[in-house]
């Protein structure tokens, strides 16, 4: 086996795992592994409809966001 | 007739008393206006898939609860206390919410509030019904937030992530971070190391070597300067001031072999350790984490009680009825409470009568019911009906306020043994770091044995001997024994209490509202000639000793009085009152009293006296009786047992302090004790080298409770317990003073176990690695489980 392909193989394999690795600790980041029943249950209930929901909810922030910094701008003091 | 689930909550009742209702073709069933109301609004809502995933959970029937309490979450007080604002410029809450049973439940709130208008994010937490709420101010209130989650049946209530709480989460996710990275690394650097191994056997090129060894590093670096930057941290903080922790070990111990592996791969010679660096992070981190986890049990107790702590109250002012923060509640305000409600300021009850449940603060379920006069204690609750209070302190001096600073309090103060262990295992490293540079020396210099193989047998013994063990040994005891102690209603001032408690030689016990139940009641009554009983009956109203208030509900019972207004009045300690009424020289209390005012009288008998005299001539006699508290008996026995002498000590006639002992089987009694005398024994019991615990009323054995190792305050309210108290026995009987013993015990037996543990493992180990038999890999390996022991002995205490 040349060593090229041993550098390849290691290489590549320890760039997948880092990448899984990083995953999991985003997901811990985040919260998603707070609730340990919730998080079974996610994948038990898994729907389009839950993914329309995270969506939705992104986009409502969005626009609240949006809304709140258009209000800031338009802002005047009454003199 | 036949059964038949609700459509809504699925429990089953019979068909008769269903609301039946015809739905396209189907007929479906309520229990309850509640019920019907959520199943419409879930079906109108388009979230009827709520149904197919609770399955076969049952619900509880949804309560049609008044709303009127609402506008309170909009007040400015309210959201000081509990909404935060977030980066962005929106609100954020705390929630729990009541009534969740199943994760459809979790679901079918969580899809609701996503559908409200102005929520901007909403978890909920299915373990602990906690919930998260994130909204927007400007398009939504609150109050229509917690309106949403009642109309389809569920309730929230706000709650005060504690700093305790929030702060163990955010420690074990950081911990958990850097386990993962620490895990991952090790996996592949073993994978590595094995081919390395085989290589090292058949022979390997070097160049093949040279790559293997690279991707060692790669996963090592990481691994120590992020996942043992923990202890980096902990080594700088201890050299900072001088001490020499196990921090200072560890990071030497893998700072040492990083450095010397990093040398080796460079200048192509030798072998790398990457793969021990790794382990030994790992192990030591997973060993510490273990710790967090338990100090997060310890705090989530604490929570339990703190979070019981209403923030508002109703308060009466004439006809209206204003909404407060605890706050800003002064003495003598009116407070109402309704069933359900929690009382947050401690006072006395003017209006009504009702139960109150006080498991929270005594473990007790039985329900207690109290009536206009009684006094009434934060963190109780009412549970049947409307009253009203009067306030008779403020938050910050209330039992509950008081209980939970003191809580807190007790995990913070270290016990002696603890500071002592510390101490040692500071002297302790720094002769390991000794040991290991002799070892060194000796390997390199003596044995002959290069500089490799000298350096890596020090490293071993730098890993194998971390005090990891001995640091652990008290605080996971201390801290195990308080959570468990606190729970069954006992509360340490301070974890060094529990030492002294554990080593107590000599239990003092007052009589009267310790042994006995502390209200004696009239046996016999004498009337020697007639006299005015309002005089009497004015004159033992004014003393709040036991006895004059036996006395005085003997009189109650029998006659028709009313209060004469008495002069000079005068309370003398131990022997009774003085008083004067229109030239008229009053005198109440014991033959002592009597001997004390040159009163010739003479009287035998083995009950507890009242004598009324006037002008110096006895006009009645009252002989009065306590009786002895229910297991007062086996509770003596079982101090005995536990190899603790039990004295009595009571102001009262030897007579009558002999009959009580004989009866609950104490042998050594001292009788006719001032409250000096009592305090002036516990001192001479000092000199004999005795350790005191002494039990007593709080009020007339203060000097006594304060000169005493340990104080324990009984029979006379919890606040006055708090007060004084060393340990507060919450629910003030003779099994939890027991209890208290036993924890105490078992607490300082499972230090001693673990100090001792830790020692042994130590003896052999570090000889062992010194000899150069243990790799830096297997000492980290040992070293763990060293520490795990001690934890593992530690839990035990909870079982006991």
């Amino acid at each position: 086996m040349s060593d090229n392909i041993i550098i390849l193989m290691l290489g590549i394999s320890t760039f997948l795992g880092a990448l899984g690795l990083w995953a999991l600790l985003w997901g811990l980041k985040s919260g998603q592994f707070n609730d340990q029943s919730k998080f079974l249950d996610t994948a038990r209930y898994d729907s389009e409809e839950d993914y329309k929901d995270a969506v939705m909810m992104e986009q409502k922030k969005k626009d609240a966001i949006k809304r709140k910094k258009e209000k800031e701008k338009n802002y005047m003091p009454n003199d | 007739m036949a059964q038949v689930p609700c459509t809504h909550c699925k429990l089953e009742f019979d068909e008769s008393v269903m609301i039946k209702e015809e739905e396209s073709g189907k007929t479906l069933y309520f229990c309850c206006k509640g019920c019907e109301g959520v199943y419409h609004l879930l079906n109108a809502k388009d979230l009827d898939g709520f149904y197919e995933q609770l399955g076969n959970n049952k619900l509880e029937p949804v309560k049609l609860d008044a709303n009127d309490d609402l506008e309170r979450f909009d007040l400015e007080g309210f959201k000081k206390k509990f909404v935060k604002t977030t980066k962005d410029g929106f609100s954020e809450i705390n929630l729990i919410i009541e009534g969740i049973h199943c994760s459809a439940c979790v679901w079918l709130n969580e899809k609701v509030l996503h559908q409200t208008d102005g929520v901007i994010e909403a978890t909920i937490n299915y373990s602990n019904n906690k919930a998260k709420v994130i909204w927007d101010e400007d398009e939504i209130k609150l109050s229509k937030i917690i309106e949403t989650i009642r109309a389809i049946g569920y309730n929230a209530y706000p709650y005060d992530p504690a700093i305790q709480e929030e702060k163990a989460v955010k420690l074990r996710n950081e911990y958990y971070s850097r386990i993962l990275v620490a895990v991952f690394a090790t996996m592949n650097i073993m994978w590595i190391a094995i081919a390395l191994y085989s290589g090292y056997f058949t022979g390997m090129q070097q160049s093949k070597k040279n790559i293997l060894h690279f991707a060692e590093f790669v996963l090592a670096t990481p691994t120590l300067f992020y996942s043992g930057s923990i202890f980096f941290r902990g080594a700088y903080y201890g050299l900072k001031n001088k001490f020499i922790n196990m921090d200072v070990l560890v990071s030497a111990g893998a700072t040492l072999a990083y450095i010397y592996s990093v040398y080796a791969m460079i200048t192509k010679q030798g072998e790398v350790y990457f793969d021990s660096v790794t382990m030994i992070i790992t192990f030591v981190l997973v060993g510490k984490y273990l710790e967090i986890l338990s100090k997060k049990k310890a705090a989530d107790t604490l929570d339990k009680i703190a979070s019981s702590s209403p923030t508002e109250a109703l308060v009466v002012e004439g006809d209206n009825k204003v909404l407060k923060s605890i706050e800003i509640i002064e003495e003598g305000e009116i407070i109402e409470l309704k069933p359900g409600e929690k009382v947050a300021i401690d006072g006395v009850l003017t209006k009504g009568k009702a139960s109150f449940d006080l498991s929270i603060l005594t473990g007790e379920s039985e329900p207690i019911l109290k009536t206009v006069g009684d006094e009434i204690v934060s963190g109780s609750m009412v549970i049947d009906s409307v009253i009203e209070y009067k306030t008779t302190k403020r938050e910050n001096n209330s039992l509950l306020h008081n209980i939970t600073e003191l809580l807190s309090d007790a995990i913070t103060k270290k016990p002696h043994i603890e500071q002592l262990a510390n101490q040692v295992s500071g002297y302790f490293s720094v002769t390991i770091l000794l040991i290991a540079i002799a070892t060194f020396l000796g390997w390199y210099f003596i044995v002959g044995a290069g500089f490799e193989k000298a350096l890596i047998v020090s490293i071993s013994v730098i890993v194998i001997a971390c005090p990891c063990a001995l640091g652990l040994a008290t605080p996971m005891a201390t801290l195990i024994g308080i959570s468990k102690a606190a729970k069954e209603g006992i509360l340490f001032k301070e974890a060094s209490k529990i030492e002294t408690m554990a080593k107590t030689t000599l239990l003092a016990l007052d009589k009267t509202g310790t042994i006995t139940v502390g209200k004696p009641i009239v046996v016999n009554y004498k009337e020697y000639r007639d006299y005015d009983k309002n005089l009497l009956y004015s004159l033992v109203k004014s003393s709040n000793h036991p006895i004059s208030k036996g006395v005085k509900n003997y009189l109650l019972e029998h006659f028709d009085l009313k209060e004469l207004e008495l002069q000079e009045h005068k309370e003398l300690q131990a022997k009774g009152v003085k008083a004067s009424y229109e030239n008229s020289n009053l005198l109440g209390g014991n033959l002592e009293l009597l001997k004390h005012n040159s009163i010739n009288f003479e009287y035998s008998c083995d009950n507890s006296l009242y004598i009324f005299a006037i002008d110096g001539e006895v006009v009645a006699l009252f002989e009065l009786s306590d009786i002895v508290k229910p297991k007062a008996k086996e509770f003596i026995k079982s101090v005995k047992k536990l190899g603790i002498k039990v004295v009595m000590l009571t102001g009262d006639r030897a007579e009558v302090a002999n009959k009580i002992a004989k009866e609950v089987g104490i042998e050594q009694v001292e009788a006719n004790l001032l409250p000096q005398d009592k305090a002036s024994l516990i001192d001479s019991y000092h000199e004999k080298g005795e350790i005191v615990v002494m039990v007593g009323d709080g009020i007339n054995d203060s000097i006594a409770l304060a000169k005493s190792d340990i104080a324990i305050a009984m029979g006379s309210g919890a606040d006055i317990a708090v007060e004084v108290s060393d340990v507060v026995l919450l629910n003030n009987s003779l099994e939890s003073l027991k209890d208290s013993f036993v924890i105490a015990k078992n607490v300082f037996k499972s230090i001693k176990q673990n100090l001792s543990l830790s020692l042994l493992y130590n003896v052999i180990a570090v000889p062992l690695a010194v000899m150069g038999y243990v790799t830096p890999l297997v000492a980290a390996l040992a070293m763990s489980l060293s520490s795990l022991s001690v934890v593992a002995n530690s839990f035990r205490i909870r079982k006991s």
